[in-house]
């Protein structure tokens, strides 16, 4: 909202310098963007609040300013125009649907003279930006700048049955608006119609038929007050955004609809000469009701701490328009003036008095304190995951949560939002932003898969980045959707290290288990387990199932498929996991528990068998465990080997076995004999061979 | 005695092996005096020549060297010759020994300070080091947020990021045709629910949840339809913050916030409120604080105006406080809220903050 310094000035008196009023204004709520000098002006654009409807005019800041300087409005006074004749006998105004338009005047000004406006009113309306057209469009104009109320002028004579019809359109109705657009009106909107059609939107903008030109002589002058969520509504259908609908949809002041009017045709009776009506036809059935509100002075130390004196809330009040008296001395009834239509309870006012009162003047101190804050264990557990990934060289993504269509059928989801049926899992967007971005996400991995996209084409080609985030699925139907906190990882190019040109080798698929495995131990979650698995965006032969120790499954890992890899033109292989984080972090927590350190040795045996290459090490370790052999500790891996020496559908693999008494010194033959029986039953249990 | 006469005389022996000693260490004399000419011979060579003088040593010192057979016939030498012949063969043995010696300190020395050198290493290359990877400066900015506010003893809470309107906006007092409501500005699922627009809605989740008192910060995206463009994105991070209990004021609030910003930008940080509008507060503020840049007098970062406008905060309006179950009456409180991401912006002096969400590694790595 651009304001004329000098105008101010005429309403205000104010001794206060453009930049001196840029900080006032400033602190009682009405911050200005900007102080632009013009010739012997100054411009100042107010950043309005959405509440205050009010200040959308030269005398709304005014007020403001007088209340800052405990001055006075100066209010804007003009000729009585010269009249003649009751509206009454010239025309008619009919309201047919009061819920829309409460209130609406019209009064006439006979023989007036259209030209240009003169200079003093053309500058006016430049310097905040408007644009002149003629005398009598451009007093409408000053007054709405001036008054806030908006006001249209017609072309009396293009008026069907000279008369005025305040109704809604019927479906499909036409109306040619001031801006050339042919408009199509639907049933739920407003208009201003004469005897036939059409001749205004109410609120919003006129009709080109009845607009002022150079060959009117008399003009009917409407001034009138609109329901804000009719104009809002139709203002928004229609794409139209004008001075009157901006401020009827924030609320206009229906007391101020005579007076505004009377301004207008004394300026226009000045200016454009001419002779108005004695009255107006002021059409307002059911006065809108007047608010009163309780107030207890003494809320006003209650919520802001300041200890304000009863006389400057008085004044206060009084220099906002705001009638008050004391019912009791601990209750005041306050009634505010028509044109605050923000103010409607007790805290309302406690602002009021605050912002004029000033809110540099309350205290500043910490609430006294009467508990101890912590981070939760999800927090900490989230915190150590970060954490961990970081240190073993990912990178943290945060994307977008809503992706493409296109992706609908591209991942396997996590189990939990995994369904029978693929079509209604998607949470889809009404009114996307990015057009092709119409679901929130069900999975994290596009948008990691994106961002590798982005480094690789930026020539970056070890890349290792993890994401946290809400992923999103369809419950049945009437629940609210299912959201679930997910974790993703992605690695593909060298393992690296810092400060060398060359990776130490390319990232393997045990790369990535291994930076998921530590960064769940790190959660002390775990163990996990990894079942080879079919997974549609993973490579088969190079894909597994993630499931916690229970059987629970809650993921994925795995190298990803040519078809998905393809589809992003990455020429490398990529890795790439997903799993259920809200799953994982409710999972229930490994005890920690002191284990008493071994008193003898463990004395531990290799073992090489060559096995068939579809038979898994979990597989292997499980059959050991199976078989239960007196002292042994377990197993562990120490290598595999396939290739040269070895037939194809074989691998050789190699197991480190450890054998310990917690009551003596295990003895060699013991060991061995142990070691015979296990290898045994390796043997007859795979076909195996010792290699 | 007659069989010793029968031989060679012993002393000629001791001669004649000492002269024979002096032959063989002939080469080995240049390491040895003062001015020893180890200088200029490599490792290697080093090594072989120690080898050779200890073979030397063995040869003339040895248990089967002429000396130390002339040392065994002491005791058969004639008592009147005994005396002066053990000298010669010790005085002799002494000269052997020192002169080895000496020969074998200084290739020692040399062998020890050129294997020194031959393995000394470049210890300005790199060391062995696994790429680290760095946390995203949302993460960073929200955790020292959400640690400032544990310390304060205040609550982490997160909630649904799609929601109803009923906690979208009915709770906070949003009016049933504000424009935040309108599709312009919020996103809707076709099921028509909205993505949250603030973070406000937690706040809501977490006093039905937990009444009064509270003390909570809810970090968190929020979604507002946005075009990208170097100033804005249509998904950010934001975090509220409430604090409701019994005789709870405006002055709190300052306090509280003024106290963030202290921690977050320095002790000097001045923090200003200005009156302005928010349907779900009554008094509203907002706040800026003087630019951590230039201390106030104007700089790129504040606009030249000295204050860096921060977030929107407030009383609680009774209307949100009835709508999650808390008696206005007897229960008062402070909300405030600011975005991580325009913090991050602000910090870092970001130009661009679309780079926030494109998780280029060339960005991601100037944070730590
Ligand atoms: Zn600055």
């Amino acid at each position: 909202m651009l304001i004329s310094y000098n105008w101010l000035r005429e309403l205000t008196g104010t001794s206060l310098t453009p930049l001196e009023l840029r900080e006032r204004l400033t602190m009682v709520g009405l911050a200005i963007d900007a102080v632009e000098e013009k010739d012997s002006d100054a411009v100042l654009d107010v950043e309005v609040p959405s509440n205050r409807p009010d200040c959308l005019s030269h005398m709304g800041i005014a007020r403001e300013v007088a209340l800052i300087e405990s001055g006075k409005i100066r209010p804007p006074s003009s000729k009585p125009a010269s009249a003649e004749g009751r509206a009454a006998d010239l025309t008619s105004v009919e309201i047919r649907d009061t819920d829309l338009c409460p209130r609406y005047a019209a009064r006439l000004v006979r023989d007036v003279n259209i030209a240009p406006s003169p200079a003093w009113l053309t500058k006016r309306l430049e310097e905040i930006g408007q644009r002149p057209i003629n005398n009598v469009a451009d007093i409408t104009n000053y007054v709405l700048h001036e008054l806030g109320q908006p006001l249209h002028a017609f072309d009396f004579a293009k008026l069907s049955g000279q008369r005025i019809v305040v109704r809604r359109a019927n479906a499909g109705e036409k109306l040619k608006t001031l801006d050339g657009v042919e408009r199509t009106l639907d049933a739920k909107m407003l208009v201003i119609a004469d005897a036939e059609r059409p001749v205004a939107l109410a609120g919003i903008m006129g009709g080109e038929d009845s607009e002022i030109s150079i060959q009117t002589t008399d003009v009917l002058i409407e001034s009138a007050y609109f329901n804000p969520d009719a104009v809002r509504r139709t203002a928004r259908k229609l794409g139209m955004d004008t001075e009157a609908s901006r401020r009827f949809e924030r609320g206009a002041d229906y007391e101020d609809v005579l007076r505004a009017q009377n301004r207008c045709v004394e300026l226009i009776c000045e200016i454009a000469g001419g002779v108005a009506t004695e009255d107006a036809i002021d059409v307002y059935p059911s006065p809108m009701p007047t608010r009163r509100i309780a107030f207890r002075p003494a809320r006003v130390e209650n919520l802001t701490s300041l200890n304000v004196a009863e006389t400057d809330m008085k004044f206060i009040l009084t220099g906002l328009g705001i009638a008050h008296t004391e019912e009791s001395s601990a209750v005041w009834k306050c009634v505010p003036p028509t044109w605050r239509i923000d103010i409607e309870r007790e805290e309302d006012l406690v602002e009021e008095i605050a912002r004029h009162f000033g809110y540099d003047k309350i205290d500043s101190e910490l609430p006294p304190s009467n508990q101890s804050g912590e981070l939760q264990p999800r927090e900490l557990k989230i915190r150590k995951l970060r954490r961990t990934l970081q240190t073993l060289g990912f990178d943290e993504a945060i994307n977008f949560s809503f992706i493409e269509a296109a992706h609908d059928n591209q991942f396997e989801l996590i189990p939990e939002l995994n369904t029978e049926d693929p079509e209604h899992v998607f949470i889809t967007l009404k009114n996307p932003i990015i057009e092709s971005e119409v679901r929130m996400r069900p999975t994290l991995i596009p948008g990691v898969l994106n961002s590798l996209r982005h480094n690789l084409n930026h020539g970056v080609r070890s890349v290792r980045l993890f994401e946290t985030g809400r992923i999103f699925a369809k419950l049945n139907s009437g629940e609210l959707p299912n959201e679930r906190e997910a974790l993703s990882l992605i690695a593909t190019g060298g393992a690296g290290e810092e400060n060398r040109a060359q990776a130490l080798r390319e990232t393997d698929f045990y790369d990535l288990k291994g930076s998921l495995e530590a960064a769940l131990a790190a959660m002390n979650r775990g163990p996990l387990r990894f079942t080879k698995a079919q997974v549609k965006h993973l490579r088969e032969g190079q894909s597994a199932r993630i499931l916690l120790a229970d059987g629970t499954p809650i993921g994925s890992l795995g190298r990803l498929a040519e078809s998905v890899s393809d589809a992003y033109k990455f020429r490398q292989p990529v890795y790439v996991a997903e799993l259920d984080l809200t799953r994982l972090l409710a999972a229930e927590e490994l005890p920690v528990q002191y284990a008493p350190l071994p008193r003898y040795p463990s004395v531990v045996r290799d073992l090489t068998i060559l096995v068939d290459r579809q038979i898994t090490l979990e597989e292997l370790l499980r059959t050991i465990e199976e078989q239960q052999v007196d002292d042994c500790r377990g197993a562990q891996l120490v290598g595999t080997y396939e290739g040269a020496n070895i037939p194809e559908d074989r691998r050789a693999v190699t197991l480190r076995i450890e054998y310990r008494s917690d009551e003596r010194t295990l003895r060699d033959e013991e060991v061995e004999e142990r070691q015979r029986g296990l290898i045994e039953s390796l043997l007859r249990q795979y076909s195996a061979q010792l290699h | 005695m007659a069989e010793s006469q029968s031989q060679e005389d012993p002393r000629t022996q001791v001669e004649a092996a000492s002269k024979a000693f002096e032959h063989e260490f002939e080469r080995f004399a240049r390491f040895t005096g003062q001015s020893a000419a180890v200088h200029g011979l490599t490792l290697d060579h080093a090594e072989s020549e120690q080898r050779a003088l200890a073979e030397l040593r063995t040869r003339h010192l040895g248990k089967k060297s002429v000396l130390a057979n002339c040392k065994k016939s002491i005791g058969r030498v004639a008592t009147e010759g005994r005396a002066a012949f053990g000298q010669l063969v010790q005085s002799r043995e002494a000269e052997i020994v020192s002169a080895i010696e000496q020969a074998e300190t200084k290739l020692k020395d040399h062998i020890q300070s050129a294997r020194t050198l031959r393995e000394s290493i470049d210890v300005t290359l790199p060391g062995r080091r696994p790429r680290r990877g760095h946390l995203h400066p949302i993460t960073l900015v929200r955790e020292r947020l959400e640690d400032i506010f544990v310390a304060l003893g205040y609550a982490i809470e997160d909630d649904r990021e799609i929601e109803t309107d009923f906690y979208n906006f009915d709770a906070l007092n949003i009016p049933p045709n504000h424009p935040a409501r309108a599709s312009q500005d919020t996103f809707y699922t076709i099921e028509g629910l909205a993505l949250r627009s603030q973070t406000s809605t937690v706040q809501i989740h977490a006093m039905q949840r937990r009444g009064a008192p509270v003390r909570m910060i809810a970090p968190g995206r929020v979604f507002r339809r946005d075009t990208p463009d170097p100033t804005h994105n249509p998904m950010f991070f934001q975090v509220e913050g409430l604090c409701v209990d019994r005789g709870i004021t405006m002055a709190h609030l300052k306090g509280t916030v003024a106290e963030l910003l202290r921690r977050m930008f320095g002790s000097k940080t001045v923090t200003r409120f200005r009156p302005s509008y928010f349907p779900f507060t009554e008094p509203s503020a907002e706040f800026d604080f003087s630019c951590f840049k230039c201390g106030g007098s104007g700089c790129r970062i504040c606009k030249n105006s000295g204050w860096i406008e921060l977030g929107g905060s407030g009383m609680v309006h009774p209307n949100v406080l009835r709508a999650a179950g808390v008696d206005s009456d007897e229960f008062s409180g402070f909300a405030f809220g600011f975005g991580i991401d325009r913090m991050v912006g602000l910090m870092y002096e970001l130009d661009d903050i679309r780079l926030l969400f494109e998780n280029d590694v060339r960005f991601l790595e100037q944070f730590d």
